[in-house]
């Protein structure tokens, strides 16, 4: 009996160890500690991923550091999580809460009414509310420009774009980028892949692996922490070029990144903020792009002699185009990012 | 490269970890013990090859990875056998704790930021004379000293199994615990023993996932490969022969995906990446009948 008792009181401390730190949560008051202005943000991947929710944990530290407010973020996996997370932070009175992608809609959706003294932000949501607001991005244009790029800079003529899961606005992404290569290099074959998950670096080297071997030899990733794995794929291949997508992956191996597809997430979080703090917040769908200097392509200066000068002037003068409304060949509505 | 080669790398690269985490769980199983745990190992193991290896190399890489894995082994090994406590609930629980406890320490000595593919990784070790074959030779010949390694560790253990007293002890300790302990075997020793070397090869696993193909760490990298191994324990019928067939049997169809997605095949991706599960159901239904050790999972 004795054994039993002792064992399920250690099997309880395990337990409770292996909750505490699945839910590896982070709270970080600011600089002005009095602040009551608390913002709390639910990712759905780890933050260390260089990628999608990098940016977003740069963004919060950004809402941190110029509105002194007390942040809090939370990685969360699955949809129970996400309006549990909702919950909890809108029963502590956060002021902002937000989800970083597609897929936290729905939970916002339920959620928000219950809590009404707290905003709720999806990014590349398109639901609103009193209370509830959705943050699109376009990521279409750059990802077309980013399409030209390849189109331009490929040998074999076979380009390659991998995804983690098939979420709407990464089709649409690699939908564009596809259509830019086209319109460079018409004869441009385009290869694509999924790896099914945004964990698996592995995988995702294997993936990239595989398109190389079909000559692929520009591939753009769209897949979190598993892109990494594309990206060692093409370090470890010769005259293979990625491209990085969500945060400036440029220097994460300069000699292979030709550019990155970057959403300046800093940027339009501290926009969203801001309206909360002045409490001039209306709930709507914000749709942020080129224009508004948040979704852009950026080359990597290192592997900027790969490119040659009248390919950069092409995809100048689109990008202007875009930028005047004039051009109809990438999906001009505002496409969200994930 | 043809497709035939790209396919065939690809399933010895996929293969690699699985095979070393399904041998060290076989052993496990083969004392009568289940390690649901393993995927804790394979996690743990990931994550100490990417901090011992930049100032250790990649052999000082893999030495941390195994050792990460056995301690893994010696808190299971704590649970079900010193505490005899339900094999697959402790399992479970130390899967996740790994799970959970990398993700935080890998915050805590990195920051937020990670670090994106700075781990050194082995270059490939080309065999002589066999690396040169056509097709076979560059997929099968041309990869890192690791792979090898787990390939020839098989027939290691087979001999070890069924050709030394302490594999017949082994043996029966999963299979008639009292009988052994009866015969004089120290049945607790063996468990404790075959859980520990489990643990450390699935730590060996995750090494491999770091250091011969991503150069990076990453929350979740081990992606359920621990449990994949435990599938292929059963699918291998508890030999040896049968985890390395049932390793490349896994491994080939999941190269197969790869590369029926790469050729742009027009099928949807979600059907193409269940590929590699249907492959082994089928080849779990043709497998030649083999039973699990007879107390496998029990704690009586």
């Amino acid at each position: 009996m004795r054994a039993k008792q002792r064992f399920s009181t250690a099997f309880n401390i395990a337990i409770a160890l292996a909750l505490a730190a699945c839910s590896h949560g982070n709270s970080d008051s600011g600089r002005s500690s009095a602040s009551d202005f608390k913002v709390a943000l639910l990712t759905p991947g780890p933050v260390s991923d260089q990628s999608w929710n990098a940016g977003a944990y740069q963004g919060l530290l950004r809402i941190r550091d110029s509105l002194g407010a007390k942040i809090s973020n939370i990685e969360t996996k699955t949809p129970a999580d996400f309006e549990e997370s909702f919950r909890q932070y809108g029963a502590q009175h956060y002021s902002l809460v937000i989800g970083h992608g597609f897929e936290f809609q729905d939970a916002a959706k339920r959620v928000a009414p219950d809590y009404p003294k707290t905003v709720f932000v999806t990014t590349s949501g398109n639901t609103e509310g009193p209370n509830l607001a959705g943050l699109q991005f376009d990521f279409a244009n750059p990802s077309f420009l980013a399409g030209m790029l390849a189109g331009g800079v490929t040998h074999s003529g076979v380009v390659g774009v991998i995804g983690g899961t098939e979420l709407p606005p990464v089709r649409e992404s690699f939908a564009a980028f596809a259509r830019g290569a086209q319109f460079v290099n018409p004869k441009v074959r385009v290869l694509s892949s999924y790896i099914g998950n945004w964990d698996d670096v592995s995988a995702g080297r294997e993936q990239a692996l595989a398109q190389i071997a079909q000559n692929a030899d520009v591939i753009f990733q769209n897949a979190d922490a598993a892109g990494l794995g594309v990206i060692q794929a093409a370090r470890q291949s010769k005259n293979v070029l990625v491209f990085g997508s969500n945060s400036n992956q440029n220097d994460v191996a300069p000699d292979v990144v030709i550019a990155s597809v970057v959403i300046n997430l800093p940027h339009a979080f501290l926009l969203v903020a801001n309206e909360v703090k002045d409490s001039t917040f209306r709930g709507r769908v914000i749709s942020l792009g080129m224009r508004d200097d948040v979704v852009q392509l950026v080359l990597n200066p290192k592997l900027a002699s790969r490119i040659p000068a009248p390919l950069v002037t092409r995809i100048d003068s689109v990008r202007t185009a875009m930028l005047h409304g004039s051009f109809p060949g990438a999906d001009s509505a505002a496409s969200p990012a994930r | 490269m043809s497709a035939l080669e790209s396919v065939l790398a690809a399933m010895i690269r996929t293969a690699t970890p699985l095979l070393l985490a399904g041998l060290g769980e076989l052993v496990t199983e083969r004392a009568g013990v289940i390690n649901i745990g393993l995927e804790g190992a394979v996690i743990c193991g990931a994550l100490a090859a990417t901090v011992a290896a930049p100032p250790l190399g990649v052999a000082g890489g893999y030495l941390s990875a195994l050792v990460a894995g056995a301690a893994v082994g010696v808190l299971m090994a704590t649970f079900v056998v010193v505490l005899r406590a339900d094999q697959i609930i402790s399992g479970t629980a130390v899967a996740l704790l790994g799970l959970g406890l990398t993700g935080a320490l890998y915050h805590d000595i990195y920051g937020a930021g990670g670090v994106a593919l700075t781990v050194p990784t082995s270059r490939s070790f080309d065999i002589p004379v066999l690396s040169g074959v056509p097709v076979l030779g560059p997929a099968l010949f041309q990869q890192p000293l690791m792979s090898y390694m787990a390939f020839l560790l098989a027939p290691a253990l087979a001999w070890f199994l069924y050709r030394t007293h302490a594999g017949l002890s082994l043996r029966a300790v999963g299979e008639a615990p009292h009988a052994a302990r009866a015969a004089g075997v120290a049945v607790d020793r063996f468990r404790v023993g075959a859980i520990i070397f489990g643990s450390a090869l699935g730590g060996a696993a995750g090494g491999v996932l770091v250091l011969a193909q991503s150069g990076t760490f990453a929350e979740g990298m081990s992606a359920g490969r621990g449990f994949i191994a435990i599938a292929i324990v059963a699918l291998g019928r508890w030999t040896p022969t049968g985890v390395l067939v049932a390793s490349l049997v896994f491994g080939f169809a999941t190269a197969m995906q790869y590369v029926v997605q790469a050729l742009g095949w027009p099928l949807r991706y979600e059907l193409v990446l269940t590929l590699p599960y249907v492959l082994t159901l089928v080849a779990l239904v043709l497998a030649p009948r083999g039973a699990a050790p007879a107390y496998l999972a029990r704690t009586d």
